[in-house]
């Protein structure tokens, strides 16, 4: 391992290590002394999932550094996710084990602790906050719902730890600790809500450029209005597009790989059609504002000095072209490229002739109209397979596909690095 | 994790639905049973109650009854300073009240009857 990646393996253990501390910490401040057993176990499970709550929360904080410094974003979800659901399950065993502690105590208080109409509103700020929580995962894990409706519903997580602060606030006032953990997850919900999705610190671009390449994507360019983004090949960014005088922009952040970026400080970006808001991006015009905020993403941050092979999915081939248009290869790099059929294909034309001009950069294009492709076929034409790191990019279904394919062959989990171009 | 959500959130239900049924079952039982307390109450003046002030010999007056909460102060929620502040005195407005100007819930007040040591004299 070289010592950037080794650097970037530290960065990814920062955000495990963040809620490992915040919850070590708060279980040993309210550590419970001298009561009985079931009740401590409430009590230590209660702290110890408000805290992984607040870690969790803290983890969907997108701002760039914030992100550097924690692993990138991908990483950051990821423990937003666990820390999220292991938060859950503690909460769970919380009112459970304060019923265990009254059945022992006598069997008839064992119902009147669970029932809500035995209590009164600071107990049922736990339970709204409960069945918020569970709610809002059922959501998150049972339904597949489409995008929008899907983030709406997510943040009633949010308003459930909210609320499951609030009840300890009314059960114990205002400890010392309670008010920390508040104000980390106002601080973390606010600047989600303003900074993030309002784009308070967003960076105005205009675009000079719009090209369509293919069918069904296009290419545009956009240069900076003030201060610029630095951005290194491989990263992504949060464009939100404005009206222009024939086009309607959706407002909203979308995240946009960066797929060229130029010296004069102007970046490129190739943007297909899925769903409502890029559809509509395929009409924008030139001179229209756009709010970019990043960078963000770790993806190809650190590349070894080890053969490597780059498996694109479609719209996914965008980090690498501009991996590959900001430096020639300095290791043997085989591009397996997978799209639908070559006309919908982005730079394919200059894919093939970067080939011919870069002995160390093969491609391997396949184009393929249903379903997922043949993986095991595929990985057998690579030749040294086993010798390669290897880079994954594109929709999810295809990430997961393949990844149990390259196990089978034999690389190690270390050597393989892919992003998804899907936030869930 | 799918999983894993998927059957907290079943275990959780099947034990809070458990303990619903346990108590269901309980609740038309054969034999009434009537507390040993009742039948014969002792009778206490706040004289009485008051030399049982702290933290390892906790009376207090509620409501003309004496409890004995020695054994439940170490496991009161809230701050113990609060509930030590009331032995040996009679509790009845702090107890309705919470200090906070809340009262106890039906819980709560269920907790209470095993504490009880006798009623309080009514002095005139
Ligand atoms: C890190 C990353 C890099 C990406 N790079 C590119 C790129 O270079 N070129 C390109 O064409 N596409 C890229 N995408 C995909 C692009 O962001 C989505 O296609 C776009 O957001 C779809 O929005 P929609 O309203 O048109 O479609 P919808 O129908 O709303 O969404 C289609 C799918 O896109 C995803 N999506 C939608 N909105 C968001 C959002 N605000 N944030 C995250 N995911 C969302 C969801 O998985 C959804 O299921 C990238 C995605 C990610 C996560
Ligand atoms: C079914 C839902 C819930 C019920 C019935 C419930 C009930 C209770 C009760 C009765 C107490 C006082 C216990 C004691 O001090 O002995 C308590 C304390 C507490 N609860 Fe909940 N609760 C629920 C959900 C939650 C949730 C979702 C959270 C998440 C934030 C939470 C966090 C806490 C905390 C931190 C304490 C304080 C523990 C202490 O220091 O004493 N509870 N809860």
């Amino acid at each position: 391992m070289n010592a950037v990646s080794s650097s970037s393996a530290l960065r990814r253990l920062a955000a495990p290590g963040l809620v490992l501390l915040m919850t070590v910490a708060i279980v040993l401040w309210a550590w419970p002394e001298s009561l009985p057993l079931w009740r401590s176990v409430a009590i230590v499970s209660a702290w110890a999932g408000s805290g992984l709550l607040a870690a969790s929360l803290l983890l969907m904080v997108r701002e760039p550094h914030l992100a550097q410094l924690l692993g990138g974003l991908e990483n950051m979800y990821r423990w937003h996710h666990r820390s999220g659901i292991l938060a859950y399950v503690l909460l769970l065993c919380h009112p459970l084990a304060l019923t265990l502690d009254s059945w022992l105590e006598s069997p008839q208080l064992a119902w009147q602790m669970l029932a809500p109409w035995a209590h009164s509103w600071p107990v049922w700020l736990g339970w709204a906050a409960l069945l918020l929580l569970m709610f809002g995962l059922s959501v998150t894990f049972v339904l597949r719902l489409p995008y929008r409706l899907w983030r709406h519903l997510h943040f009633s997580l949010g308003l459930g730890v909210l609320l499951g602060l609030a009840h300890v606030y009314a059960l114990l006032g205002g400890v010392t600790l309670l008010l920390v953990l508040l104000v980390a997850a106002a601080l973390a919900l606010g600047w989600r809500l303003i900074a993030s999705d309002l784009g308070v610190a967003a960076h105005p671009y205009r675009v000079t450029q719009v090209s369509h390449p293919s069918g069904a994507s296009i290419e545009i360019r956009l240069a900076p209005c003030a201060g610029s983004l630095a951005v290194s090949p491989g990263q992504f960014v949060l464009a939100a597009f404005n009206d222009g005088p024939h086009f309607h922009g959706c407002g909203e952040y979308h995240p946009f790989s960066v797929s060229a970026i130029h010296a004069d400080h102007s970046l490129s970006l190739n943007i297909k059609a899925f769903g409502p808001c890029t559809q509509k991006l395929q009409q924008l015009e030139t001179d229209v504002l756009v709010r970019l905020q990043g960078p963000f993403g770790i993806f190809l941050d650190s590349l070894p000095a080890a053969p490597q092979l780059w498996v694109a999915g479609g719209i996914g081939i965008t980090p690498f072209i501009a991996e590959l248009r900001a430096h020639p290869r300095s290791q043997p790099t085989t591009l397996l490229y997978l799209f639908r059929n070559a006309a919908e294909a982005a730079f394919l034309d200059e894919l093939t002739a970067l080939s011919t001009a870069d002995p160390k950069f093969e491609l391997l294009a396949q184009a393929g109209e249903r379903g997922l492709p043949d993986f095991a076929a595929m990985l057998e034409k690579i030749g040294q397979l086993q010798a390669r790191v290897v880079y994954i990019c594109g929709p999810a279904p295809m990430v997961n596909a393949l990844l149990p394919h390259l196990q089978q062959a034999g690389i190690s989990d270390t050597a393989i690095h892919f992003e998804k171009f899907d936030f869930r | 994790m799918r999983t894993l959500f998927i059957l907290s959130t079943i275990i959780f239900w099947l034990a809070a639905g458990g303990v619903w049924l346990a108590d269901y079952l309980r609740a038309t039982p054969p034999e009434q049973t009537a507390p040993a307390a009742i039948a014969a109450p002792r009778e206490y003046s706040l004289a009485d109650v008051a030399t049982h002030n702290h933290q390892h010999d906790c009376w207090m007056a509620i409501e003309g009854q004496v409890y004995d909460l020695t054994g439940y102060v170490p496991a009161h929620p809230a701050a113990p300073e609060i509930i030590l502040a009331w032995c040996g005195k009679e509790a009845s407005q702090a107890w309705q009240t919470k200090t906070r100007g809340r009262p106890h819930s039906p819980y709560a007040q269920n907790l209470l009857p095993q504490y009880r040591t006798g009623k309080l004299r009514q002095t005139p």
